[in-house]
Order: structure tokens, then C-alpha cells, then sequence
């Protein structure tokens, strides 16, 4: 279990139609794609109240997103090198401009918003409403058998922990008889998943026969979806969220102000 | 004498790998608890996957109601419920709640029946408080009883249960021992596949000794064919060979 996973809960997000629950999550993450300083921390305030709302612990999520972080850090580091603009620190060819930095942080401040939108999403929301709501949106494009992709959506996320599980398993039965000692990535990749793809392959044979035996069929009984006015608030205060973020904050403030 | 529910006739299966089962007859009544005995690859899970039609035999014929299991396959498979032997692969649902619908969803119930009936089988099976949970994060005994609950949810006139006491621990297994026992005694017809009677072999009411053949070699009440078990590669149970007429947990 990790932040990612679904956390049960009975928020207003946990509450929220998974449709508009996902329409908003995609609003937003393009939204962010535009958005500059002031736009990312109007969003950041409003997703660390979200956050908290939740009930998710500020320090588990840093320490859960410790390497992806890191990975921001790498990124800020590489525009400070490589945007070309005015120079405030050089040292023999390495130098780092102000143009750089502005673009670095706008960067990571525009991922990191994005990862902790997906994160709300993924630990508000159950995966079977997720599966649902890709039904749903699947349903009018024609030739899609969006039951059958639901399904597989939802055996995905079902069984990707299963098989990390496995993958764990493996290695540690190869390290156990200290195939660590094997130097050689041909073979550790041979000995690591030709039994892993066995194991999966037998693993959903038995899903097979269990679904089976379960008269699984693609006709199955469709979703509910309950919407109320709490719902369409939601979308109204994302779309007015997402407007503040794109538009550029000097306009933002001379039409407030103005007015 | 009540109807079978099924009728096993001269069943054969053969695969091409070698194995398997051979002329294999019976006939299961209304309120039986039958165990299926012997040693590891005797056929006995290829035997009970064909109750429900998930294998069709080589030779014979497996009846319910009458009309070959082959002629209606949903509605063997709706009559005749099945838990397997491994939990985790045969779990579907994100949610005890979703694992125990998938099968009312699969046969299209309303969805109003189905939360009622979903929720009738939790309470049944003790699992209520845990609707919410991931079923990653249940014991081993718990998710034997989603299974349980996933299958029973569809009312089956026969649960058919292979090796349910695998990977359990002893307090694990006495509790799903009681949960079937307490089905059985509520007019649910039980089959069990099993090479380890220790625990269960004093609920049943009939068991069928498989041999390394794939023949069935003996069909009898538990308690009369106890000395016959080690004969047949199958582990005698404890209290027996002691002497005692039941486990001293149940005495």
C-alpha cells in the first residue's frame, strides 16, 4: 500500500462523480501545461488544502515522492545549465543563467502540481469507479469494446501489484542461491523472467478458469453513476481554477481590481 | 430419496500430456458433504472442473438436472459454484464489496438486487466490516471467505471447493471449517477436494477415494472407510490412528 493506492474515506473528492472527478483531473493538468508563476501557486494552495482535506500526511508524501523529487531536482538543474540568458554565476564553462532558473523552477512546479493532482485522484478514487468512468467515457467512440477495456483496465490494476510480487519473489529465490554473484545481464534477465513470465502466464490461466467459472461475460450490469449539485460545484470551481491559472496574472489582477 | 443434482456417468478425460481421470461414476444429492480424497495427481481437480463444465470429458457425461452440464454452461456454472485453490488468482475485485459482485454482475442483475444480495452474503460470512478493504490486505483466511462469499453470492445449489485448506494456518482453517460446516448444515450441498482429512473429515457425510489411476476406488461414509485411506497414498487422520472417533476439537 503506498499514497497512490486508493485510500477509503468519505471526503467531498472521495464523494465526487469519477466523471467529472476525471474531466477535472485532465482540465487542470493542461491547465498547469500553461500555467506560470502565479498560476501554480494559486493551484498549489488549492491543492495542499485538497491534500489535507484528505487526510493524507504532508511527510509520507514527501517521503514517498522522495525520488521523483529528485528527479524535479535534475530537471531544475539542467535548465539552469543549458537556457541560454543572462549569466549570474559562471564558473570556467559551466554557466548558470537567470533564464534558466526561471524556467527550471516553472517546470518542476508544473510536474510536481501534476503528480499531486494524480496522486488525489488515484488515492480518492476507487478503481472500480476508474473503470467505470473509462466505460463510460469509451462508450460513443464506435468500435471500442469499451466493457472489454474496462475489464482490462481494472484486471491491470488488480494484478500489477501481483506480479511486482512475483518479479520480488523470483529475484529473491535466484539471490538466494546467489545469483546476485552473476555478473552476467543475459543470463540474469534469463533467470529473472523466464520464471516470471511462467508464473504470470499460470496465474492468469487460473483467472481465467476462476472468471470463467463465474459466468464472466462482457454484458454485465452497467455502472450507476449518482450525480448532484455538489458535483457540478466541483466542476465550476475547477473550470474557474483552471481559468485563473491560464490567464496571465497582471490581466487577472487589473480585471479583480478594475471591476 | 430426493433427485440428484448430479449425475456423473462413466466419465473419462485424458490428456494428451498423460493423466487424468478414468470411468469415473456418481451422483450428488441435495445436502451432501462429499469429500474427494487422494494423493497429489489423481485427477481430483480435473474431476471437479468438470461439474460446472470449465473441462469437457474425453468420454461419459456429467448431468444436472437431467440435461448435459454441456447444453447449458451458464446455468451449470450459476448451480454449481466453484473456489479454487489459489485465493489471490482468483480474487477480481478491487474491494471486498466489487470482488463479491462480479458474479451477480456477470449475470446482469439490477443493481439495486445486487448491493442487497452483496451485502446479505458479507453479513452471512462475517466479512461486513471489511467491505471497503483491498483484498491484498486480508489474511489468508479472510480472503478464503471472499471466495467463498463471491461464489455464494451467485446461490449455487453445490459449492465446490479444491484444496481450500492449502497455505491456511490451523486457527485459519478451523474457522473456514466452521463457515462450511455452518453452510452445510443450512442445506448447502458441499464437494470438497482435499488430500489432508485431518480437519474436515468429520463433517462430511460421504467421501470418494481417488486412486493414482484416476479411477474412483471407493464411495462410502467417512467413518467406514478410514483404515482404507493410507492404502490409497492418503495420510490417515491423527485421531483415528489414536484411536479417537473425532478430532479432540470436535469431541
Amino acid at each position: 500500500m503506498n499514497i497512490f493506492t486508493f485510500h477509503s474515506g468519505n471526503t467531498a473528492l472521495h464523494r465526487l462523480d469519477v466523471r467529472y472527478k476525471t474531466a477535472l483531473v485532465c482540465m487542470v493538468s493542461l491547465a498547469l501545461l500553461k500555467a506560470g508563476f502565479a498560476g501554480c501557486f494559486v493551484c498549489f494552495l488549492v491543492l495542499s488544502w485538497l491534500v489535507y482535506a484528505t487526510g493524507i500526511s504532508f511527510i509520507h508524501l514527501a517521503v514517498q515522492l522522495k525520488w521523483f523529487i529528485l528527479l524535479l531536482g535534475i530537471m531544475f538543474i539542467t535548465r539552469s545549465l543549458t537556457v541560454p540568458g543572462t549569466p549570474i554565476f559562471s564558473f570556467f564553462e559551466v554557466v548558470i543563467t537567470h533564464e534558466g532558473i526561471v524556467q527550471g523552477t516553472l517546470v518542476a512546479m508544473r510536474f510536481f502540481l501534476v503528480m499531486i493532482t494524480g496522486l488525489l485522484f488515484s488515492a480518492t478514487t476507487r478503481p472500480a469507479d476508474l473503470k467505470s468512468a473509462a466505460q463510460w467515457y469509451l462508450k460513443p467512440i464506435p468500435f471500442v469494446p469499451e466493457k472489454r477495456v474496462a475489464i482490462m483496465i481494472s484486471l491491470f490494476l488488480r494484478f500489477l501489484p501481483l506480479i511486482l510480487t512475483q518479479a520480488q519473489q523470483v529475484s529473491d529465490a535466484v539471490n538466494a542461491r546467489c545469483g546476485n554473484l552473476n555478473k552476467n545481464p543475459v543470463r540474469r534477465i534469463r533467470y529473472l523472467v523466464l520464471p516470471l513470465l511462467k508464473k504470470i502466464f499460470l496465474a492468469a490461466d487460473s483467472l481465467c478458469l476462476a472468471m470463467d467459472a463465474r459466468c464472466y461475460s462482457e454484458d454485465r450490469t452497467d455502472p450507476v453513476f449518482e450525480t448532484g449539485k455538489n458535483d457540478m460545484r466541483f466542476l465550476g470551481a475547477g473550470i474557474c481554477l483552471c481559468l485563473v491559472m491560464v490567464c496571465p496574472f497582471h490581466i487577472f489582477i487589473k480585471m479583480t481590481f478594475w471591476s | 430419496m430426493d433427485h440428484p443434482i448430479l449425475e456423473i456417468d462413466h466419465l473419462t478425460h485424458q490428456f494428451t500430456s498423460g493423466g487424468g481421470i478414468q470411468d469415473v461414476s456418481f451422483q450428488v444429492f441435495p445436502k451432501e458433504f462429499i469429500l474427494v480424497a487422494g494423493p497429489n495427481g489423481c485427477g481430483k481437480t480435473t474431476l471437479i472442473r468438470h461439474l460446472n463444465g470449465l473441462l469437457l470429458p474425453t468420454s461419459g457425461d456429467v448431468r444436472l438436472h437431467g440435461k448435459p452440464v454441456k447444453s447449458d454452461i451458464t446455468t451449470a456454472r450459476r448451480t454449481v459454484g466453484m473456489v479454487f485453490q489459489d485465493a489471490d488468482t482468483q480474487i477480481v475485485g478491487d474491494t471486498v464489496y466489487d470482488e463479491v459482485a462480479f458474479g451477480p454482475e456477470n449475470l446482469k442483475m439490477p443493481c439495486h438486487v445486487i448491493q442487497k444480495k452483496v451485502m446479505q452474503t458479507l453479513v452471512r460470512l462475517d466479512l461486513s466490516l471489511l467491505k471497503d478493504r483491498n483484498p491484498a490486505t486480508l489474511s489468508g483466511g479472510e480472503k478464503r471467505r471472499l471466495t467463498i462469499a463471491g461464489i455464494l453470492v451467485m446461490d449455487p445449489e453445490i459449492i465446490v471447493l479444491d484444496e481450500p485448506f492449502a497455505n491456511l494456518d490451523h486457527p485459519s482453517s478451523i474457522s473456514l471449517i466452521k463457515t462450511i460446516c455452518a453452510l452445510n448444515q443450512g442445506g448447502q450441498t458441499i464437494i470438497m477436494a482435499t488430500h489432508d482429512l485431518e480437519e474436515v473429515i468429520t463433517c462430511a457425510t460421504r467421501m470418494l477415494i481417488m486412486d493414482r489411476q484416476g479411477c474412483l476406488a471407493r464411495d462410502g461414509r467417512p467413518g467406514d472407510l478410514l483404515l482404507d485411506l493410507a492404502s490409497h497414498g492418503i495420510k490417515e487422520p491423527c485421531f483415528s490412528r489414536m484411536g479417537y472417533s473425532a478430532p479432540p476439537w470436535q469431541a
